[in-house]
């Protein structure tokens, strides 16, 4: 047991001590959070000035003021020019080369159909951010709906307003009487979580497969394990990598937290106000006693972020990381004993990758079809559960179907390491020896 | 006799080839065995079961008179011919972990440690990486973690492999200072050189089987062919013509200054025999018997064995 754990020591501290940990360690929640918001605020956000020109020959949305012959919107609270757009009206039709040369961003057409199928061209110079674009066509939309509810119709704006009512569908599982479903959404937590595994089992179980590798071509191995039982080494070195990702992982966790709190700090004005603006402004011509919209929005995210039994998941996860990891890592640590080299790992490679590749589709698949039956065994089968069995969990299993994936992957976890275990010792002291899949079976078959 | 080490009777069968096959060895305390033989005749595998990296399919292995145990492991230094070390980890760590796993506390194997790279002239190397030193260097903290944790019993295979002549004999020093101190080494080796100059006992493994064994001593004696050397002044037709059917006469050779004979007794000849024939016709300058040496031994022996079982 003291010699387990100095292996186990040893193989954290070398990779915990290398520059590439500590850089990626760093670099990868800057890298996520990064990525994420950074994409985020390039397509939401556009800070450059628009200047918009709506050609109305019709007049169905402006009118011309007698004093001035200006044209201006036909609703006041409508179009109003904030710091990013201006808005200009003209009952002109204009050429598209006068647009090419005109001092305007965008050009906003409307016909003599518009009023009736809400087709308009959008003429751009350089396509506009989606808020951008999003804020214009919620004018338009709320402008032209006056005009029709008016003008066609003949009734009052405001009474028309207090009739129009947004259907929410809840989803409410007959079983669970009393409760708003949300198994999509939570079957979306579930998902991070397997894909966390997913990428946990590859990124480490190569570097176990990587570690063996090494100890073969470097020829350290039979001065090793004349010390220690090949056994003892091939969980040392399980372990012990396992550790760093872990703690690679925390740490990711921490630092995204931060990082992803001052990003989301920096971001809330821009994103949430947007959104906040477009919905306070229907609110409001609704009749609706106006309310903080953001707030509303945030506190459906507490409420569903309450609604997730987060012990329960957190539980879960640690077990399918820890269980899948020791399946997937005494696999690898087998592989890497069987070859002499990294090219030659190809062949054992793919009986590995599919099973993994499969239930991440799996995984995926269930967020929009949550009782498929594929599911149920991939959930079972202990090569997949790991990773598909979170998603299945966060959109609620039976206690007695969560134990017996729990059973199935201990006793598969316990029969790989000790598979694992037999070829590990007979393929570390073998070299030069291209081994094959009926080759291994015979090594499981040698007596030691 | 009391043997510091015994295997007996081990046979081990890896798929459809044999490794060996009823191969038994008995090694005195304090002393060096010589492991020999050509690649392949399962020299590796003996000491792979010694070790316990594998274990036989029959016979069994005895540590001081008891059933060697997984703890003895600590109590064996074990050099393999497929040797290296972590590239990537420094010197000093290296030493410590492997010192570690045999069993030494951290204090102890530090001071052991120091002491070693002070004898070595190695004690700058200590946070250096392994890629870093040359391979003549590397051997040489290779050997320091066989021997750091003091073993009572030494496996070293090959163990002047990628080394100078001058750190070869450092080695061959420090072998026989330990045995002194009272290891137990088992050597394998094909350099035959040291073999005479550092074994006491020796066992011949070929093709699976021990094919020849005991003291370096008995064996070389045993392989006398009664040939001696002459050397002498005067005709070669002369010394032709004195020895008569008794003696055979192999080569004659001048040397620049004198004639060079190898001549071989027959029947039950002696050498005052062979003396008092030849005195009367050359002078004689110098006679050697001619004690065959390992390499010829092992040569003979294996092309012999081999012919038979051919």
């Amino acid at each position: 047991m003291h010699k387990i754990i100095l292996i186990i020591k040893r193989e954290y501290l070398t990779r915990v001590r290398k520059k590439s940990f500590l850089v990626m360690t760093f670099l990868g929640p800057l890298l996520f959070v990064g990525l994420t918001f950074g994409a985020m605020y390039l397509t939401m956000s556009d800070h450059n000035e628009y200047d918009v020109l709506i050609s109305d020959p019709a007049g169905i949305i402006s009118f011309r003021d007698q004093a001035s012959g200006k044209i201006f919107s036909r609703y006041p609270e409508r179009f109003k020019d904030g710091n990013q757009i201006r808005y200009f009206f003209t009952r002109e039709v204009l050429e598209p080369d006068s647009f090419k040369t005109s001092p305007y961003n965008l050009l906003l057409e409307l016909d003599d159909q518009t009023i009736n199928d809400g087709n308009c061209n959008f003429f751009f110079k350089k396509l506009p951010g989606e808020m951008v674009t999003e804020n214009i066509r919620a004018e338009v939309e709320e402008s032209l709906e006056r005009t029709r509810v008016t003008d066609k119709l003949a009734l009052d704006y405001s009474l028309y307003k207090r009739a129009k009512l947004n259907v929410n569908l809840k989803e409410i599982n007959i079983e669970k009487l009393g409760q708003e479903d949300k198994t999509q959404a939570k079957a979306m937590v579930g998902f991070a979580f397997a894909v966390l595994i997913y990428m946990f089992i590859f990124l480490y179980g190569v570097q176990v497969m990587r570690g063996v590798i090494e100890e073969k071509t470097n020829r350290i191995i039979e001065v090793i394990i004349s010390s220690v039982k090949p056994f003892q080494l091939m969980m040392g070195k399980v372990i012990g990598i396992g550790m760093v990702g872990l703690t690679q992982f925390l740490m990711w966790v921490i630092l995204s937290l931060v990082v992803g709190g001052f990003a989301f700090q920096f971001l809330q004005s821009d994103v949430t106000s947007g959104a906040a603006v477009i919905q306070n402004a229907q609110l409001a011509q609704q009749g609706v006693d106006t309310v903080d919209a953001a707030d509303l929005s945030k506190n459906e995210i507490f409420s569903f972020i309450l609604s997730i039994n987060w012990p329960l998941m957190i539980g879960l996860f640690i077990f399918y990381f820890i269980g899948g990891y020791l399946l997937y890592g005494s696999i690898f640590a087998a592989i890497g004993a069987a070859v002499d080299n990294e090219t030659d790992t190809q062949q054992f490679m793919l009986p590995v990758t599919i099973p993994l590749g499969l239930s991440y589709i799996v995984s995926a698949v269930l967020i929009s079809n949550p009782e498929s039956p594929v599911g149920l065994f991939f959930s079972i089968f202990p090569l997949t559960s790991p990773i598909t069995m979170m998603v299945k969990v966060a959109i609620g299993a039976q206690w007695w179907f969560v134990l017996l994936s729990m059973l199935v992957l201990i006793a598969a976890f316990l029969f790989f390491i000790w598979m694992a275990g037999k070829i590990y010792r007979v393929g570390i002291l073998m070299y030069g020896k291209k081994a094959s899949f009926k080759e291994l079976w015979k090594w499981l078959r040698y007596k030691y | 006799m009391n043997f510091f080490l015994e295997a007996r009777n081990i046979r081990k069968t890896y798929a459809r080839h044999e490794a060996l096959r009823n191969v038994s060895i008995a090694v005195p305390p304090q002393s060096v065995f010589g492991l020999l033989g050509p690649n392949g005749a399962g020299k590796t595998s003996l000491i792979r079961i010694i070790n316990q990296i594998t274990a036989p399919d029959e016979g069994e292995v005895l540590f001081e008179g008891h059933h060697i145990k997984p703890e003895d492991v600590a109590r064996i230094g074990y050099l393999p011919e497929e040797r290296g070390l972590y590239k990537k980890m420094k010197v000093g760590e290296q030493c410590m972990y492997l010192a570690q796993l045999k069993g030494l506390s951290a204090a102890d194997a530090k001071t052991k440690l120091k002491m070693w790279f002070n004898r070595f002239e190695i004690s700058a190397w200590w946070d250096k990486k392994i890629e870093d030193l040359s391979k003549g260097m590397a051997q040489k903290v290779q050997f320091i973690t066989t021997v750091l944790h003091e073993p009572q019993l030494l496996i070293l295979d090959e163990p002047f492999s990628g080394f100078d002549p001058i750190n070869a004999e450092m080695i061959r020093e420090e072998m026989l200072r330990l045995k002194n101190e009272g290891a137990t080494i088992i050597l394998s080796t094909h350099d035959m050189g040291s073999v005479e100059e550092l074994c006491d006992n020796i066992a011949l493994i070929n093709r699976a089987e021990v094919i020849l064994n005991g003291s370096v001593k008995d064996i070389r004696n045993s392989f006398r062919t009664k040939t001696y050397r002459l050397e002498y002044e005067g005709l070669a037709m002369e010394l032709g013509n004195a020895l008569w059917a008794n003696f055979e006469l192999i080569s004659n050779t001048h040397n620049g200054s004198h004639h060079v004979a190898e001549i071989q007794l027959k029947g039950d000849r002696k050498l005052n025999d062979l003396l008092g024939a030849i005195i009367p016709s050359v002078n004689l300058v110098s006679v050697n018997e001619i004690i065959p040496g390992m390499e010829e031994i092992f040569i003979q022996a294996v092309t012999q064995f081999d012919a038979q079982h051919a």
